[in-house]
Protein backbone atom coordinates (compact mmCIF):
# COMPACT_ATOMS: atom_id res chain seq x y z
CA UNK A 1 0.00 0.00 0.00
CA UNK A 2 2.58 2.33 1.09
CA UNK A 3 5.03 3.54 -1.65
CA UNK A 4 7.72 3.83 0.17
CA UNK A 5 7.76 0.30 1.04
CA UNK A 6 7.30 -1.28 -2.74
CA UNK A 7 8.64 -4.74 -1.85
CA UNK A 8 6.66 -5.36 0.88
CA UNK A 9 3.03 -6.66 0.34
CA UNK A 10 -0.36 -5.46 2.99
CA UNK A 11 -0.25 -8.76 4.26
CA UNK A 12 2.79 -9.27 5.45
CA UNK A 13 2.99 -5.81 6.95
CA UNK A 14 -0.21 -6.50 8.48
CA UNK A 15 1.04 -9.52 10.20
CA UNK A 16 4.06 -7.04 11.28
CA UNK A 17 1.78 -4.62 12.82
CA UNK A 18 -0.20 -7.05 14.42
CA UNK A 19 2.89 -9.05 16.26
CA UNK A 20 4.47 -5.93 17.09
CA UNK A 21 0.72 -4.55 18.86
CA UNK A 22 0.47 -7.59 21.01
CA UNK A 23 4.08 -7.57 21.87
CA UNK A 24 4.53 -3.73 23.26
CA UNK A 25 0.73 -4.69 24.82
CA UNK A 26 2.42 -7.58 26.56
CA UNK A 27 5.66 -6.13 27.23
CA UNK A 28 4.28 -2.73 28.88
CA UNK A 29 1.12 -4.37 30.72
CA UNK A 30 1.77 -4.29 34.39
CA UNK A 31 3.72 -7.51 35.17
CA UNK A 32 4.93 -7.45 38.49
CA UNK A 33 8.32 -7.03 37.44
CA UNK A 34 9.19 -4.52 35.19
CA UNK A 35 12.41 -2.50 33.53
CA UNK A 36 12.65 0.33 31.86
CA UNK A 37 14.42 -1.28 28.72
CA UNK A 38 11.38 -3.44 28.95
CA UNK A 39 8.93 -0.46 28.59
CA UNK A 40 11.24 1.59 26.30
CA UNK A 41 11.10 -1.66 24.06
CA UNK A 42 7.47 -2.09 24.32
CA UNK A 43 6.79 1.73 23.22
CA UNK A 44 9.43 1.60 20.23
CA UNK A 45 7.11 -1.28 19.43
CA UNK A 46 3.61 0.33 19.54
CA UNK A 47 5.34 2.99 17.66
CA UNK A 48 6.18 0.90 15.06
CA UNK A 49 2.94 -1.23 15.11
CA UNK A 50 1.22 2.09 14.65
CA UNK A 51 2.86 2.94 11.38
CA UNK A 52 2.31 -0.44 10.74
CA UNK A 53 -1.35 0.30 10.56
CA UNK A 54 -1.15 3.55 8.70
CA UNK A 55 0.43 1.73 6.16
CA UNK A 56 -2.20 -0.79 6.18
CA UNK A 57 -4.97 2.22 6.08
CA UNK A 58 -6.08 3.84 2.58
CA UNK A 59 -5.50 7.29 1.66
CA UNK A 60 -8.07 9.77 1.82
CA UNK A 61 -9.33 12.53 -0.90
CA UNK A 62 -7.93 15.16 1.17
CA UNK A 63 -5.37 16.36 2.59
CA UNK A 64 -6.59 18.18 5.48
CA UNK A 65 -9.29 15.60 6.01
CA UNK A 66 -6.67 12.90 5.90
CA UNK A 67 -4.26 14.82 8.57
CA UNK A 68 -7.27 15.70 10.49
CA UNK A 69 -8.43 11.96 10.71
CA UNK A 70 -4.31 10.31 11.40
CA UNK A 71 -4.26 12.98 14.14
CA UNK A 72 -7.69 12.29 15.98
CA UNK A 73 -7.51 8.70 15.14
CA UNK A 74 -3.81 8.27 16.94
CA UNK A 75 -4.92 10.44 19.67
CA UNK A 76 -7.95 7.71 20.71
CA UNK A 77 -6.03 4.66 19.96
CA UNK A 78 -2.22 5.88 22.11
CA UNK A 79 -4.92 7.29 24.81
CA UNK A 80 -6.69 4.13 24.75
CA UNK A 81 -3.55 1.86 25.14
CA UNK A 82 -2.73 4.00 27.71
CA UNK A 83 -5.70 3.59 29.54
CA UNK A 84 -5.31 -0.46 29.92
CA UNK A 85 -1.56 -0.21 30.37
CA UNK A 86 -1.27 2.52 33.07
CA UNK A 87 -1.09 1.29 36.61
CA UNK A 88 -2.62 3.93 38.40
CA UNK A 89 -6.35 3.50 37.92
CA UNK A 90 -6.99 7.55 38.19
CA UNK A 91 -4.01 8.07 35.53
CA UNK A 92 -6.10 5.29 33.35
CA UNK A 93 -9.60 7.16 33.88
CA UNK A 94 -7.90 10.18 32.93
CA UNK A 95 -6.36 8.50 29.59
CA UNK A 96 -9.61 7.62 28.78
CA UNK A 97 -10.87 10.54 28.84
CA UNK A 98 -8.36 11.62 26.27
CA UNK A 99 -9.20 8.81 24.15
CA UNK A 100 -12.95 9.67 24.07
CA UNK A 101 -11.73 12.97 22.76
CA UNK A 102 -10.26 11.28 20.16
CA UNK A 103 -12.72 9.12 19.09
CA UNK A 104 -15.17 12.27 19.67
CA UNK A 105 -12.77 13.74 16.83
CA UNK A 106 -13.20 10.28 14.69
CA UNK A 107 -17.17 10.98 14.92
CA UNK A 108 -16.77 15.00 14.30
CA UNK A 109 -14.60 13.86 10.51
CA UNK A 110 -17.48 10.87 9.54
CA UNK A 111 -19.80 13.94 10.04
CA UNK A 112 -21.51 12.89 13.33
CA UNK A 113 -21.36 16.47 14.67
CA UNK A 114 -24.44 15.36 17.57
CA UNK A 115 -23.09 12.62 18.49
CA UNK A 116 -19.50 14.37 18.81
CA UNK A 117 -20.83 16.23 21.31
CA UNK A 118 -22.65 13.88 23.16
CA UNK A 119 -19.39 11.60 23.46
CA UNK A 120 -17.75 14.36 25.36
CA UNK A 121 -20.92 15.76 27.43
CA UNK A 122 -22.22 12.42 28.36
CA UNK A 123 -18.96 10.17 28.51
CA UNK A 124 -16.51 12.82 29.41
CA UNK A 125 -19.11 14.83 31.25
CA UNK A 126 -21.09 12.37 33.14
CA UNK A 127 -19.89 8.56 33.30
CA UNK A 128 -15.86 9.76 33.54
CA UNK A 129 -16.62 11.88 36.60
CA UNK A 130 -18.80 8.77 37.84
CA UNK A 131 -16.24 6.19 37.54
CA UNK A 132 -13.43 8.93 39.23
CA UNK A 133 -16.02 9.58 42.15
CA UNK A 134 -15.87 6.14 43.38
CA UNK A 135 -12.41 5.74 42.67
CA UNK A 136 -11.61 8.83 44.75
CA UNK A 137 -14.23 6.72 47.63
CA UNK A 138 -12.18 3.49 46.97
CA UNK A 139 -8.49 3.34 46.08
CA UNK A 140 -5.91 3.03 48.82
CA UNK A 141 -3.05 5.46 48.59
CA UNK A 142 -0.70 4.65 46.32
CA UNK A 143 -0.22 1.70 43.89
CA UNK A 144 -2.24 -1.16 45.18
CA UNK A 145 -0.58 -4.83 44.48
CA UNK A 146 -3.18 -6.20 42.49
CA UNK A 147 -2.77 -3.00 39.91
CA UNK A 148 0.82 -3.72 39.76
CA UNK A 149 -0.07 -7.37 38.24
CA UNK A 150 -2.29 -8.42 35.40
CA UNK A 151 -4.03 -11.96 34.96
CA UNK A 152 -2.51 -13.45 31.75
CA UNK A 153 -1.17 -10.98 29.98
CA UNK A 154 0.39 -12.56 27.22
CA UNK A 155 -2.33 -14.79 26.46
CA UNK A 156 -5.05 -11.66 26.55
CA UNK A 157 -2.57 -9.45 24.20
CA UNK A 158 -2.25 -12.40 21.52
CA UNK A 159 -6.18 -12.81 21.77
CA UNK A 160 -7.33 -9.25 21.07
CA UNK A 161 -3.98 -9.39 18.10
CA UNK A 162 -5.77 -12.27 16.42
CA UNK A 163 -9.29 -10.69 16.69
CA UNK A 164 -7.26 -7.17 15.39
CA UNK A 165 -5.74 -9.40 12.91
CA UNK A 166 -8.81 -10.86 11.67
CA UNK A 167 -10.83 -7.98 11.83
CA UNK A 168 -8.30 -5.60 9.60
CA UNK A 169 -8.17 -8.69 6.97
CA UNK A 170 -12.32 -8.43 6.54
CA UNK A 171 -12.28 -4.85 6.40
CA UNK A 172 -9.69 -4.65 3.75
CA UNK A 173 -11.70 -7.11 1.59
CA UNK A 174 -14.17 -4.61 1.42
CA UNK A 175 -12.80 -3.27 -1.20
CA UNK A 176 -12.55 -5.95 -3.58
CA UNK A 177 -16.77 -6.46 -2.81
CA UNK A 178 -18.20 -4.20 -5.03
CA UNK A 179 -21.51 -5.56 -4.13
CA UNK A 180 -21.31 -3.79 -0.94
CA UNK A 181 -20.40 -0.52 -1.99
CA UNK A 182 -22.64 2.51 -2.60
CA UNK A 183 -25.21 0.30 -4.21
CA UNK A 184 -27.37 -0.22 -1.21
CA UNK A 185 -30.68 1.67 -0.97
CA UNK A 186 -31.74 4.18 2.50
CA UNK A 187 -33.46 2.17 4.49
CA UNK A 188 -35.75 4.72 5.40
CA UNK A 189 -36.63 5.38 1.89
CA UNK A 190 -37.30 1.61 1.60
CA UNK A 191 -39.29 1.25 4.81
CA UNK A 192 -41.62 3.82 4.01
CA UNK A 193 -42.35 1.88 0.53
CA UNK A 194 -41.56 5.08 -1.38
CA UNK A 195 -38.44 3.73 -3.65
CA UNK A 196 -38.38 5.52 -6.35
CA UNK A 197 -36.87 3.86 -9.19
CA UNK A 198 -34.78 7.19 -10.30
CA UNK A 199 -35.23 9.23 -7.57
CA UNK A 200 -34.40 12.92 -8.26
CA UNK A 201 -31.61 14.96 -6.75
CA UNK A 202 -33.61 16.61 -4.32
CA UNK A 203 -35.22 13.17 -3.00
CA UNK A 204 -31.72 11.89 -2.81
CA UNK A 205 -30.11 14.75 -0.74
CA UNK A 206 -33.13 14.32 1.57
CA UNK A 207 -32.61 10.27 2.11
CA UNK A 208 -28.83 10.77 2.58
CA UNK A 209 -27.10 11.44 5.82
CA UNK A 210 -25.10 14.73 4.60
CA UNK A 211 -22.20 15.29 7.22
CA UNK A 212 -22.02 18.89 5.40
CA UNK A 213 -25.51 19.98 5.74
CA UNK A 214 -26.88 22.77 8.18
CA UNK A 215 -29.86 20.91 9.64
CA UNK A 216 -27.77 17.39 10.50
CA UNK A 217 -29.19 17.36 13.85
CA UNK A 218 -32.82 18.57 12.77
CA UNK A 219 -32.98 15.51 10.46
CA UNK A 220 -31.26 13.04 13.11
CA UNK A 221 -33.95 14.44 15.52
CA UNK A 222 -36.39 13.51 13.20
CA UNK A 223 -35.37 10.36 12.38
CA UNK A 224 -34.98 9.25 16.35
CA UNK A 225 -38.29 11.06 17.23
CA UNK A 226 -40.36 9.83 14.02
CA UNK A 227 -39.10 6.55 13.58
CA UNK A 228 -37.42 5.48 16.79
CA UNK A 229 -40.26 7.00 19.05
CA UNK A 230 -41.10 3.52 20.68
CA UNK A 231 -37.52 3.08 21.25
CA UNK A 232 -37.00 6.36 22.44
CA UNK A 233 -39.52 5.70 25.09
CA UNK A 234 -38.78 2.21 26.13
CA UNK A 235 -34.66 3.83 26.90
CA UNK A 236 -36.41 6.45 29.50
CA UNK A 237 -38.24 3.56 31.17
CA UNK A 238 -34.96 1.77 30.97
CA UNK A 239 -33.19 5.38 32.76
CA UNK A 240 -35.57 5.25 35.55
CA UNK A 241 -34.95 1.50 36.22
CA UNK A 242 -31.44 1.89 36.45
CA UNK A 243 -31.87 4.93 39.03
CA UNK A 244 -34.31 3.32 40.99
CA UNK A 245 -32.17 -0.22 40.84
CA UNK A 246 -29.14 1.73 41.82
CA UNK A 247 -30.53 3.50 44.83
CA UNK A 248 -32.27 0.48 46.00
CA UNK A 249 -29.23 -1.66 45.77
CA UNK A 250 -27.39 0.90 47.62
CA UNK A 251 -29.48 1.22 50.60
CA UNK A 252 -30.04 -2.78 50.77
CA UNK A 253 -26.10 -3.64 50.04
CA UNK A 254 -25.61 -0.93 53.56
CA UNK A 255 -28.13 -2.41 55.33
CA UNK A 256 -27.02 -5.61 55.22
CA UNK A 257 -23.66 -4.60 55.83
CA UNK A 258 -25.01 -2.92 58.62
CA UNK A 259 -26.63 -6.44 59.71
CA UNK A 260 -23.01 -8.29 58.87
CA UNK A 261 -21.14 -5.74 61.27
CA UNK A 262 -23.89 -6.30 64.43
CA UNK A 263 -24.10 -9.54 64.40
CA UNK A 264 -19.90 -10.20 64.17
CA UNK A 265 -19.75 -7.79 66.94
CA UNK A 266 -22.57 -9.34 68.65
CA UNK A 267 -20.22 -12.92 68.31
CA UNK A 268 -17.20 -11.10 69.21
CA UNK A 269 -18.72 -10.06 72.68
CA UNK A 270 -20.36 -12.92 73.35
CA UNK B 1 -24.56 19.84 -1.57
CA UNK B 2 -24.61 15.44 -2.04
CA UNK B 3 -21.62 13.54 -1.07
CA UNK B 4 -21.47 10.69 -2.85
CA UNK B 5 -22.38 12.36 -6.36
CA UNK B 6 -18.88 11.57 -8.08
CA UNK B 7 -17.10 8.13 -8.33
CA UNK B 8 -13.91 10.33 -6.79
CA UNK B 9 -16.16 11.02 -3.49
CA UNK B 10 -17.19 7.53 -3.60
CA UNK B 11 -13.88 6.02 -3.42
CA UNK B 12 -13.13 8.88 -0.79
CA UNK B 13 -16.06 7.46 1.19
CA UNK B 14 -15.07 3.86 1.03
CA UNK B 15 -11.50 4.87 2.20
CA UNK B 16 -12.92 6.61 5.23
CA UNK B 17 -14.82 3.62 5.94
CA UNK B 18 -12.22 1.41 6.08
CA UNK B 19 -9.91 3.53 7.76
CA UNK B 20 -12.65 4.18 10.30
CA UNK B 21 -13.43 0.52 10.50
CA UNK B 22 -9.89 0.07 11.49
CA UNK B 23 -10.01 2.61 14.34
CA UNK B 24 -13.17 1.21 15.32
CA UNK B 25 -11.32 -2.63 15.44
CA UNK B 26 -8.30 -1.66 17.20
CA UNK B 27 -10.47 -0.10 19.83
CA UNK B 28 -12.33 -2.55 20.61
CA UNK B 29 -9.55 -5.13 20.48
CA UNK B 30 -7.70 -2.92 22.92
CA UNK B 31 -10.86 -3.06 25.17
CA UNK B 32 -10.55 -6.57 24.94
CA UNK B 33 -7.25 -6.99 25.86
CA UNK B 34 -8.35 -4.27 28.83
CA UNK B 35 -10.98 -6.69 30.58
CA UNK B 36 -9.15 -10.31 29.78
CA UNK B 37 -6.23 -9.06 31.53
CA UNK B 38 -7.02 -5.97 34.15
CA UNK B 39 -7.88 -7.00 37.41
CA UNK B 40 -9.09 -3.59 39.11
CA UNK B 41 -12.87 -3.50 38.84
CA UNK B 42 -12.76 0.24 37.79
CA UNK B 43 -10.36 -0.08 34.59
CA UNK B 44 -12.08 -3.71 33.97
CA UNK B 45 -15.16 -1.04 33.11
CA UNK B 46 -13.17 1.56 31.33
CA UNK B 47 -11.71 -1.18 29.02
CA UNK B 48 -15.35 -2.10 28.31
CA UNK B 49 -16.74 1.60 27.66
CA UNK B 50 -13.44 1.45 25.58
CA UNK B 51 -14.84 -1.20 23.68
CA UNK B 52 -18.06 0.16 22.86
CA UNK B 53 -16.20 3.45 21.75
CA UNK B 54 -15.04 1.14 19.28
CA UNK B 55 -18.20 -0.22 18.46
CA UNK B 56 -19.47 3.22 17.78
CA UNK B 57 -17.02 4.47 15.59
CA UNK B 58 -17.69 1.43 13.27
CA UNK B 59 -21.32 2.33 13.26
CA UNK B 60 -21.43 5.83 12.47
CA UNK B 61 -18.58 4.94 9.55
CA UNK B 62 -21.22 2.51 8.09
CA UNK B 63 -23.99 4.84 8.99
CA UNK B 64 -21.85 7.63 6.65
CA UNK B 65 -21.39 5.18 4.12
CA UNK B 66 -24.81 4.10 3.57
CA UNK B 67 -26.34 7.69 3.87
CA UNK B 68 -28.39 6.36 6.80
CA UNK B 69 -29.37 7.32 10.24
CA UNK B 70 -29.70 4.06 11.37
CA UNK B 71 -26.13 3.98 12.70
CA UNK B 72 -26.30 7.04 14.52
CA UNK B 73 -29.35 6.58 16.39
CA UNK B 74 -27.93 3.54 17.64
CA UNK B 75 -25.29 4.82 19.54
CA UNK B 76 -27.54 7.39 20.57
CA UNK B 77 -28.46 4.63 22.58
CA UNK B 78 -25.37 2.42 23.66
CA UNK B 79 -24.69 5.53 24.83
CA UNK B 80 -27.80 5.87 26.99
CA UNK B 81 -27.53 1.42 27.95
CA UNK B 82 -23.80 2.79 28.90
CA UNK B 83 -25.29 5.49 31.04
CA UNK B 84 -27.45 3.05 33.14
CA UNK B 85 -24.65 -0.01 33.22
CA UNK B 86 -22.62 2.63 34.63
CA UNK B 87 -24.54 3.62 37.20
CA UNK B 88 -25.52 -0.02 38.23
CA UNK B 89 -22.37 -1.62 37.87
CA UNK B 90 -20.49 1.03 39.84
CA UNK B 91 -23.04 0.64 42.82
CA UNK B 92 -22.16 -3.05 42.24
CA UNK B 93 -18.18 -2.00 43.02
CA UNK B 94 -18.51 0.19 45.84
CA UNK B 95 -20.68 -2.80 47.46
CA UNK B 96 -17.70 -4.84 46.50
CA UNK B 97 -15.17 -2.74 48.27
CA UNK B 98 -17.00 -2.53 51.05
CA UNK B 99 -17.72 -5.76 51.89
CA UNK B 100 -13.48 -6.91 50.60
CA UNK B 101 -11.66 -3.41 51.06
CA UNK B 102 -9.87 -4.16 47.92
CA UNK B 103 -10.79 -3.07 44.10
CA UNK B 104 -9.74 -6.54 42.97
CA UNK B 105 -11.68 -8.93 40.87
CA UNK B 106 -9.09 -11.37 42.38
CA UNK B 107 -10.96 -11.08 45.49
CA UNK B 108 -14.04 -12.99 44.43
CA UNK B 109 -12.75 -16.12 43.15
CA UNK B 110 -14.52 -17.90 46.34
CA UNK B 111 -17.32 -17.87 43.98
CA UNK B 112 -15.70 -20.15 41.60
CA UNK B 113 -16.69 -23.75 41.44
CA UNK B 114 -15.56 -26.56 43.50
CA UNK B 115 -13.23 -28.01 41.30
CA UNK B 116 -11.57 -25.12 39.65
CA UNK B 117 -8.46 -24.51 41.20
CA UNK B 118 -7.34 -20.88 42.85
CA UNK B 119 -5.46 -18.72 40.92
CA UNK B 120 -2.53 -17.18 42.83
CA UNK B 121 -1.02 -13.95 42.41
CA UNK B 122 2.59 -13.70 40.99
CA UNK B 123 5.57 -13.09 43.28
CA UNK B 124 5.81 -8.70 43.39
CA UNK B 125 8.76 -7.15 44.09
CA UNK B 126 8.49 -5.83 47.77
CA UNK B 127 9.46 -2.20 46.83
CA UNK B 128 7.57 -0.05 44.95
CA UNK B 129 9.43 2.21 42.97
CA UNK B 130 7.50 4.12 41.71
CA UNK B 131 6.27 5.89 44.82
CA UNK B 132 9.87 7.89 45.05
CA UNK B 133 9.68 9.56 41.82
CA UNK B 134 6.74 11.50 42.35
CA UNK B 135 7.20 15.60 41.42
CA UNK B 136 7.14 17.51 44.87
CA UNK B 137 5.85 21.30 44.21
CA UNK B 138 8.33 24.01 45.22
CA UNK B 139 6.52 24.67 49.69
CA UNK B 140 5.08 28.29 49.34
CA UNK B 141 3.60 30.16 52.78
CA UNK B 142 2.94 28.55 55.86
CA UNK B 143 3.26 24.74 56.32
CA UNK B 144 -0.02 23.33 57.34
CA UNK B 145 0.54 22.17 60.75
CA UNK B 146 0.80 18.02 61.16
CA UNK B 147 -2.85 16.38 62.31
CA UNK B 148 -4.29 13.37 63.60
CA UNK B 149 -5.40 12.47 60.14
CA UNK B 150 -2.19 13.77 58.28
CA UNK B 151 -0.98 10.06 57.84
CA UNK B 152 -4.53 9.16 56.43
CA UNK B 153 -4.39 11.63 53.65
CA UNK B 154 -2.88 10.75 50.04
CA UNK B 155 0.04 12.31 49.10
CA UNK B 156 -0.87 11.00 45.26
CA UNK B 157 -3.24 8.73 43.20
Amino acid sequence: MSPALPALSPGLILAGAVTAAATSLWLLLPRGSESRAARWLGLLLGAAALAGFVATGRRLGGLGEESVFLVVSLVAIVSGAATIVTRSPVYSAIWFALALAGVAGVLLVLGAQFLGVATIVVYAGAILVMFLFVLMLAQPSGLAPYDRVSSEPLLSAVAGAILLGLLTLAIGRLSTEPSICCAVPSRSAAVSGTVPVEPSANEAAAVVADPLANDQVARLGAELFGRHLLAVEVAGVLLLVALIGAIAVVSRGEAALEEDRRTAIGRASR
Amino acid sequence: MMPFATPLLAATSMALLQNALIVGAILFALGLVGILTRRNLIVMFLSAELMLQGISVSLVAWSRHHGDWGGHVLVIFVLTVAACEAAVALVFVLQAFARTGRLDAAAWQALREAILVRSVDRELPPSDAAAASWPRLTPAGVLPERTADTPLEREHV
